[in-house]
């Protein structure tokens, strides 16, 4: 009975997966509290639209739990209760790295105040401003408060479709670290900085009389910032929750032109539930050329051919379909360092498939197959396929060389001219006797 | 006053002429034979050596097989030569020249032996 129930659980999970646009599970939990569950309609309701099951949660409520019985009950979770000081105990930062290291992904709203999230974003390399200094900026002139700021959408972005409208924001920026895992996704205007919210120019008026110290200000802030975990879960932090309300949606940056809002928090989920930019490894294989087995060992100087087959995810038919799209790939063949490091070129025609053939080093060891590909935004790759490299064999050694035959040649003769020598001393020993005796007499 | 080279009976001739001559005459065919194999064994070297310098050392192991054994011929026959040499006979006196050649026998196949093992 246990069995057929296990059974029925794994093909229900197939069936669930078959119909996730992401390539990591389609529930979501949204920690947000209740009262302000109606500002976010537009944007639950696009989530719904893409596939996912939306979970609600109050910050403070113990149900439903984050993790049942050891395992995350839910593949994505959307903390936007910025506001709140206190959550509950499975939703403390603490609790949301562990998540993140078992490859939950998580979507953070950030806000002016202090909040558990904003000493959690000090881990991932985020520099928050001081509390209640939430972004603000005068250009361009228009009605709104300066603290609602039209964002122009990157000219190229990776994550971002292109030709988005300008995007409101109204929150706090924030500057990055030198983490290598953080991916930059929408920064500030140029104009923009950080100041109370009332005091204004008056920000500016006290740095210039310190010489710009302490002025949080230009395109250098990020407003949007991904994270991409080591384990490949991804993090995005926000600014503000405003952004994804309906207000900011439906309202226009110009006459009849929508704000980009909506399409930005589509391409923001997108690439935080893992949807788009997912790459995998599917198979990799290394043998001789002319052969098609892989061996465990190698010799010095083999050729040897590895191949590589990687896919990405396609959320529109939720598929792994091949990919040969990638022009940057290189493969190591490293023993503690890199013996060998070479482009690792898509094969033409035959897609997905990557190719690469070259000379073993003419070095015996334990060496390492490594693909290492790490970009901001994609999946990290990583294969490593160990293979010991030996000399050759006592009899594998190429022999009767052309350029020894002089050597071969002085051994032989030497050998020959021994013999000859021996027979004629045995031979003439007789003779000389001869000679001696007739000598003699 | 420097010493003549040739006694004065004979027509002058130069120091080499008169080496050449004495060797002509008072060595032993044996010994002439052992010679002859000796220089043979000599220009064998001298022509591997300079392919090793010239040309390529690539083989190494062949080079030094090759030219190792021409040098320990050398030294077996020369040691060989030494022996069976009636002008030693004091000096060898427990070791008859048949010995002496079994030994001579013994120490090259062992040589050769290595040789052809090393040659690849």
């Amino acid at each position: 009975m246990l069995s057929f129930y296990t059974f029925a659980l794994f093909f229900l999970s197939l069936a669930g997966l078959l119909h996730a646009k992401s390539s990591d599970g389609d529930s979501v939990l949204v920690v947000v509290e209740e009262a302000q569950q109606k500002e976010f309609t537009l944007f639950f309701d696009g989530l719904r639209e893409q596939g996912y099951e939306l979970t609600f949660r109050g910050p403070k409520d113990e149900k439903p739990a984050v993790v049942e019985h050891d395992v995350p009950a839910f593949s994505h979770i959307i903390i936007l209760a910025s506001e709140s000081k206190n959550f509950a105990k499975d939703i403390t930062p603490q609790a949301l790295v562990a998540l993140l290291s078992g490859g939950s992904n998580l979507l953070i709203a950030l806000s002016q105040k202090q909040t558990p999230m904003t000493s959690l974003a000090a881990e991932f390399s985020l520099i928050l401003p001081p509390p209640n200094t939430p972004l603000v900026s005068f250009f361009p002139e228009r009605k709104d408060s300066p603290s609602v700021i039209p964002i122009a959408a990157p000219a190229s972005s990776l994550i971002l479709s292109p030709k988005m409208s300008p995007i409101w924001f109204s929150g706090v920026a924030h500057a990055l670290g030198s983490n290598p895992l953080l991916v930059p996704i929408l920064n500030a205007p140029a104009e923009s900085f950080a100041a109370d919210s009332e005091g204004g120019a008056d920000a500016l008026v006290d740095a210039t009389e310190k010489g710009g110290e302490g002025l949080w200000a230009g395109s250098q802030l990020s407003v949007v910032t991904g994270f991409q975990a080591v384990g490949g879960a991804r993090v995005a932090w926000v600014g503000g929750t405003d952004m994804f309300s309906d207000k900011f949606m439906k309202k226009e940056v110009s006459k009849g032109v929508q704000s980009g809002n909506a399409k930005f928090a589509r391409d923001l989920t997108a690439w935080t539930f893992q949807e788009s930019l997912v790459l995998r490894i599917d198979s990799t294989t290394h043998h001789l050329v002319n052969s098609t087995t892989p061996l465990e060992q190698y010799t010095n100087n083999d050729n040897i051919v590895y191949t590589a087959g990687i896919s990405r995810f396609n959320p529109k038919t939720s598929t792994w379909e091949p990919y040969s799209g990638i022009k940057d790939m290189q493969l190591e063949f490293t023993m503690l360092d890199p013996h060998i490091r070479t482009a690792l070129p898509a094969v033409p025609g035959s897609p997905g498939k990557y190719s690469v053939t070259f000379r073993a080093p003419d070095r015996h060891g334990v060496f390492k197959f490594v693909i290492n590909y790490k970009r901001k935004g994609w999946t990290h790759l990583h294969s490593s396929t160990t293979v010991a490299v030996v000399p050759p064999r006592h009899d594998g050694y190429p022999r009767f060389l052309s350029a020894a035959w002089p050597y071969y040649a002085g051994a032989i003769s030497t050998s020959v001219g021994f013999f000859i020598f021996s027979a004629a001393w045995l031979a003439g020993g007789s003779r000389e006797n001869k000679k001696g005796k007739a000598k003699a007499q | 006053m420097p010493p003549k080279a040739a006694p004065a009976v004979v027509e002058p001739t130069s120091a080499v002429q008169t080496l050449w001559n004495a060797y002509k005459d008072h060595t032993t065919d044996r010994l002439k034979f052992i010679d002859a194999f000796l220089v043979f064994l000599m220009l064998s070297g001298i022509v591997q050596f300079a392919y090793c310098v010239l040309v390529t050392t690539f083989p190494y192991n062949a080079f030094l097989s090759g030219f190792s054994s021409t040098v320990g011929q050398f030294v077996l026959t020369a040691s060989l030569r030494s022996q069976v040499n009636p002008e030693n006979k004091n000096e060898f006196k427990d070791v008859s020249p048949e010995r002496a050649f079994a030994d001579f026998t013994i120490g090259s196949i062992v040589l050769h032996f290595f040789v052809f093992n090393f040659l690849g």
